[in-house]
């Protein structure tokens, strides 16, 4: 199946890790500054326990951060709060508005979608979606509340499906990565890999040396 | 355009199925409705708030949203309103255009002033009286406060918290252009009853 792919859409999606203290995004700010300049990253926001003025103050400081490095910023469920603050886009939830009515008013701010099944990854790509993020795919704590892991195999049916370019997410490690890829993920997707900023810059190498490939 | 004083607005609480109680409370004569749910996912937001538009259509009273300016513009509502720890007013008015309303909530004249500045369209001022619908540290301002943001502010004033059928009718005197509520009417045996009640006290005190 083709892949219509927004241009420099990234192929590593790093997922904040959802415990920012105080909205200052220190974590995230941390996170950016060990990005390289050769591996073009989406970073998406997803803080769920902050009120919109934090978020939007939060998304403002992490804006500010990345404007000389090589990464899109997204902003999880809020495409208010993404538009208010000029970030690159916005990652919709399996159970955030439509995104086709998100759409109607977010212009061309780059429009992801996470999907839990085949049926609403079918349903989300036709809806107008830039890229899909499914999972998840292996297991891993912070993903558990999504229930069991779906598998490489539930993945390649899904990119083998739709026609939008499709994030593997959940469990991901540099190990699983190439199999994601090989069933067909455009990229992969993680929260709990990415949040040790020890161990971020080798990570970092390594995927850039994967995705490469 | 909110509605001509005085009038009644009713705030959804966390209720599982809030449109039934925003069509009794339309029939009941309320005149604007605004969705407020803390705990529903997006897309449920959306569906509540397409069918929340249609029915304020039919009854030509005005739908707005609480805080998602996103959900507000993806179901055409008129308008949103805002809390102190939500979306910048300014920010919020530049998604919405000049025509959409928003309303901005205050609970000081200072806060209600700069609503104004920021192009709100009305304060929601409170709370008002002691009130049972939020956790609420703060003392009740009492309705004095509304005369006083009145005699400052030039844009209407919506009074809001603890305001039940009782003092109705001293919040509108002392210069509030509508009342909101919410556990008056959802806690209410007769929900429809209940805002019938009070559009009629408000109506009384033209």
């Amino acid at each position: 199946m083709s892949i219509n792919t927004p241009a420099m859409l990234p192929r590593l999606c790093i997922v904040s890790s959802g415990t920012d203290p105080d909205g200052s995004g220190m974590q995230i700010r941390r996170q950016l500054r060990l990005l390289r300049p050769s591996l073009p990253c989406l970073l998406q926001i997803r803080e769920k326990h902050l009120d919109a003025a934090a978020l939007f103050r939060l998304s403002l400081a992490v804006k500010e951060e990345a404007a000389s490095r090589n990464a899109l910023i997204l902003l999880n469920e809020r495409a208010d709060i993404a538009m208010a603050a000029a970030l690159d886009g916005v990652h919709l939830r399996e159970s955030s508005c439509p995104a086709g009515k998100v759409r109607s008013f977010i212009g061309r701010m780059l429009t992801g979608k996470s999907v839990h099944s085949l049926e609403s990854a079918v349903k989300a790509a036709e809806s107008g979606v830039d890229y899909l993020m499914f999972g998840p795919v292996f297991d891993t704590p912070s993903k558990r509340q999504y229930g069991a892991p779906q598998g490489s195999d539930a993945l390649g049916a899904i990119c083998r499906t739709v026609s939008v370019p499709v994030f593997a997410i959940g469990g991901i490690t540099p190990e699983n990565a190439p199999l994601c890829l090989a069933e067909g993920a455009y990229g992969v997707a993680a929260i709990s890999l990415f949040t040790d900023t020890v161990t971020l810059p080798e990570l970092l190498e390594t995927f850039e040396k994967l995705l490469a490939s | 355009m909110i509605p001509s004083a005085p009038f009644l607005c009713y705030v959804t609480d966390e209720s599982p199925s809030p449109v039934d109680s925003v069509r009794k409370v339309l029939e009941g004569g309320a005149s604007m409705i605004q969705l407020r749910h803390k705990s529903a996912s997006g897309e449920q937001l959306y569906l509540w708030a397409k069918e929340m538009q249609d029915l304020c259509r039919m009854h030509n009273a005005v739908f707005i949203v609480n805080d998602r300016v996103d959900i507000a513009l993806a179901a055409d509502a008129d308008g949103v309103h805002l809390g102190q720890e939500d979306l910048p007013a300014r920010e919020a008015r530049k998604l919405l255009g000049p025509k959409k309303i928003m309303g901005i909530s205050a609970s000081t004249l200072e806060e209600a002033l700069r609503a104004e500045m920021d192009g709100a369209d009305y304060v929601g001022l409170g709370h008002i009286f002691e009130t049972s619908s939020k956790e609420k540290h703060s003392r009740p301002l009492g309705p004095e406060a509304i005369a006083a943001v009145r005699a400052a502010a030039g844009i209407p004033i919506v009074a809001i918290g603890g305001i039940n059928r009782l003092n109705a009718a001293r919040t509108i005197a002392s210069g509030a252009s509508g009342i909101a509520v919410i556990a008056a009417i959802s806690r209410a045996p007769e929900p429809e009853r209940a805002a019938r009640e009070l559009v009629s006290i408000l109506q009384h005190q033209q």
